[in-house]
């Protein structure tokens, strides 16, 4: 399979370490984030306070009035990737753009303040029209509509894979030839129900999460979006755009094992790494890191490194999320973005937060920052319900 | 020779080797041949349903007994686990943040359903859930598609359920017209509804129907073409109509108009050359 089939011409991001592509990564370097107690929007009443990665205010001060917090994240860092390839979404012809976003909290209905109203028996024609807006705009085709695109859309409900499984199937959109170019990621936002839930499954810590640690006591939930614009080699050489790097494997595969746990042996892991690898035509040796979904539960962490030393023996290892929180649908995404940074500017960041191996997981993330050679690393996602995803990126100057 | 689309773009067709439909809920003893049906108590109503139906399907497909090793899962759901979101948010108000219900929280997502049906008909391949409404059942079929032409899996399970909204109906029975231009259709019950296919991109020896022609179209302005049908303004109402079609056993066609899509989808039984 040619190098050049899928790529990325641009990217964007925004999360607590940043409010474009190339802040997160600097933000990932340094650890710098917004890391605080919930804000204003999320009003749940626990005497323990457990600490979000938050998106700086200042980002959504404009935010429009009719638009969620998800959409908005979203439009940003699709903004910020047109801009990046340096591309109008007009000059591209609708009918051969597809929209693929994943969300978590948006493709649930999170309408607990409508909810609230709705059980007092006091629904005002705000809360209607909310309702209303809530029938009007799946997720995917919203962003469609936004940016005038008329091709295939779909909204991604596979919780915490969903930025990856996003990707990975846009991937393929362009590969089977069903569209040109493809705008793909994943967003959401913070809302109470996420934040009740995750603690109510006694896996959030008030502490910051610390990813492959011994010492590590759970996750921290956070919110932001990333959007990569992917495009076929004729769109590529037409528009004469840059290239950010290229999507060159995707694998998924179903546990089937636990609601809220992964396989404790990461089966479907193990799978979705291999088929990942396979539909790349690459092996470990080929790949420079592995940017593992690292929540910093004890079971998340326990099931990655036994997959990975299955798959990708001495592969490193880096977490993220000790900078980005687990931003569930969108996580998948705004890791994809970190590793083709890192990949780009050859550089691998450290695990920030981590301290102390854990000899039961034989597994050591990068504890500082290196340089890499190699020119392609693997993004895994696991979720909920046991669905796992994988994802092959190359570096920009891959081919 | 014929062939799906989605706007200009051509797929290979679709090979039905399975199917089942269900309005309402499945009740306790039609599982009995399939499961035990206490293994179920922590399946939302709408998990179930599905079950149910993938279990028929998987029966006529001829995989009832057989490793499920290369079979996928394409699920599709309007709006998600609505009775265990809704379920989470009332623990909520009802018992504060501090007790409200793991379970709940647990079950409202869209993966519950994937990981029952997976867990319970031993499915181990790729597993992707759609969740956009009424545009759902469109995007499923598509992934099923995208799995066999990747060759992901052999067989995709495309399942459908759908919960109803008890917040929208009494809103919508208050006042028919609140939700303008959005049709509301009060002779569609407000029932759950769940589907099932098995479908292959090469006919298989259970092979019952070929869906020749799958095309989905879009259009830009949502807000004054949308006609979502309310209060079943999800997409298992198309998975209903297809089911129908295919219980006839002869050839058909069906077009629906959603929110800024429009399904249209023509086959006829399969007749091996």
């Amino acid at each position: 399979m040619s190098l050049k089939q899928v790529s990325i011409a641009g990217m964007g991001c925004v999360c607590a370490c940043g409010n474009t592509a190339a802040e997160t990564f600097e933000g990932a370097l340094s650890g710098n984030a917004l890391f605080e107690l919930p804000a204003d929007r999320i009003t749940s009443t626990y005497t323990t306070k457990y600490p979000v990665f938050l998106v700086n205010p200042t980002t959504y001060q404009n935010k429009p009035a009719d638009q969620t917090f998800s959409q908005f994240f979203f439009i940003r860092a699709a903004q910020e990737a047109f801009a990046q390839a340096g591309i109008l979404p007009s000059q591209l012809t609708p009918s051969r753009v597809g929209v693929i976003v994943g969300s978590s909290v948006h493709s649930s209905f999170h309408c607990f303040q409508i909810y609230k109203q709705w059980r007092q028996n006091s629904l005002t024609s705000q809360d209607i029209a909310g309702l209303k807006n809530y029938l009007a705009t799946p997720l995917a085709q919203w962003v469609s509509n936004y940016f005038g695109f008329t091709g295939p859309f779909q909204t991604i409900a596979t919780a915490c894979a969903s930025g990856t499984d996003a990707i990975g199937l846009a991937k393929n959109w362009i590969e089977t030839d069903l569209c040109d170019v493809v705008l793909c990621g994943g967003t959401d936002e913070l809302t109470e129900s996420p934040y009740d839930g995750f603690i109510r499954l006694l896996v959030s810590t008030p502490q910051r999460c610390r990813p492959f640690c011994k010492t590590r006591s759970g996750i921290n939930i956070g919110e932001g979006a990333a959007a990569l614009l992917l495009v076929n080699e004729q769109t590529a050489q037409k528009f004469q755009l840059p290239c950010q790097g290229y999507v060159l494997g995707y694998g998924n595969c179903c546990d089937g094992f636990h609601p809220t746990a992964p396989d404790p042996k990461g089966t479907g892991l193990q799978k979705a790494l291999s088929f990942a690898l396979q539909d790349a035509g690459k092996n470990a040796n080929d790949i420079a890191f592995i940017n593992a979904h690292g929540t910093a539960s004890q079971a998340n962490d326990s099931a990655e490194a036994i997959a990975f030393r299955a798959v990708l023996p001495q592969v490193p290892v880096w977490g993220s999320k000790s900078v980005t929180g687990h931003t569930l649908g969108a996580a998948g995404a705004i890791e994809a973005v970190l590793t083709l940074q890192a990949l780009n500017k050859r550089i691998l960041p450290a695990t920030v937060g981590f301290s102390t191996p854990d000899e039961q997981l034989q597994l050591v993330p990068t504890q500082k920052q290196t340089t890499i050679s190699k020119r392609f690393a693997v993004s895994d996602s696991l979720a909920f319900g046991g669905c796992n995803a994988a994802i092959v990126l190359g570096a920009c100057d891959a081919a | 020779m014929p062939l799906l689309s989605w706007g200009l773009v051509m797929l290979p067709k679709l090979f039905i080797n399975g199917f089942a439909c269900l309005t309402g809920d499945a009740a306790p003893e039609d599982f009995a041949p399939f499961v035990e049906v206490r293994k179920l108590r922590r399946a939302e109503q709408i998990s179930k349903n599905v079950l149910l139906c993938a279990f028929r399907a998987l029966e006529q497909a001829q995989l009832k007994d057989t490793s499920h090793a290369k079979l996928g899962i394409s699920l599709a759901m309007g709006a998600g686990a609505l009775e265990s979101t809704l379920k989470f948010m009332q623990s909520i108000v009802e018992d504060g943040d501090e007790l409200s219900s793991p379970t709940a929280f647990a079950s409202s997502v869209h993966n519950s359903t994937a990981l029952f049906l997976s867990m319970f008909l031993g499915i181990h391949g790729p597993c992707v859930v759609t969740g956009q409404l009424d545009a759902s059942f469109g995007a499923a079929l598509l992934t099923a598609q995208q799995f066999l032409a990747k060759d992901m899996c052999e067989q995709v399970l495309v399942a459908v359920t759908e919960d109803v909204n008890p917040l929208l109906v009494e809103v919508l029975q208050k006042d028919p017209h609140v939700f303008d231009p959005f049709v509301y259709q009060p002779h569609l019950p407000a029932t759950r509804l769940a589907g099932a296919w098995v479908v292959s991109k090469k006919p298989t020896a259970a092979t019952q129907f070929v869906l020749d022609s799958i095309e989905l179209s879009t259009t830009v302005d949502v807000r004054t073409q949308t006609q979502p049908l309310l209060p079943v303004h999800s997409c298992a109402h198309s998975v209903l109509l297809l089911a129908n079609h295919l219980e006839q056993k002869k050839d058909f066609s069906l077009r629906e108009q959603f929110a800024g899509t429009i399904l249209k989808i023509a086959g006829k039984p399969y007749v091996c050359a």
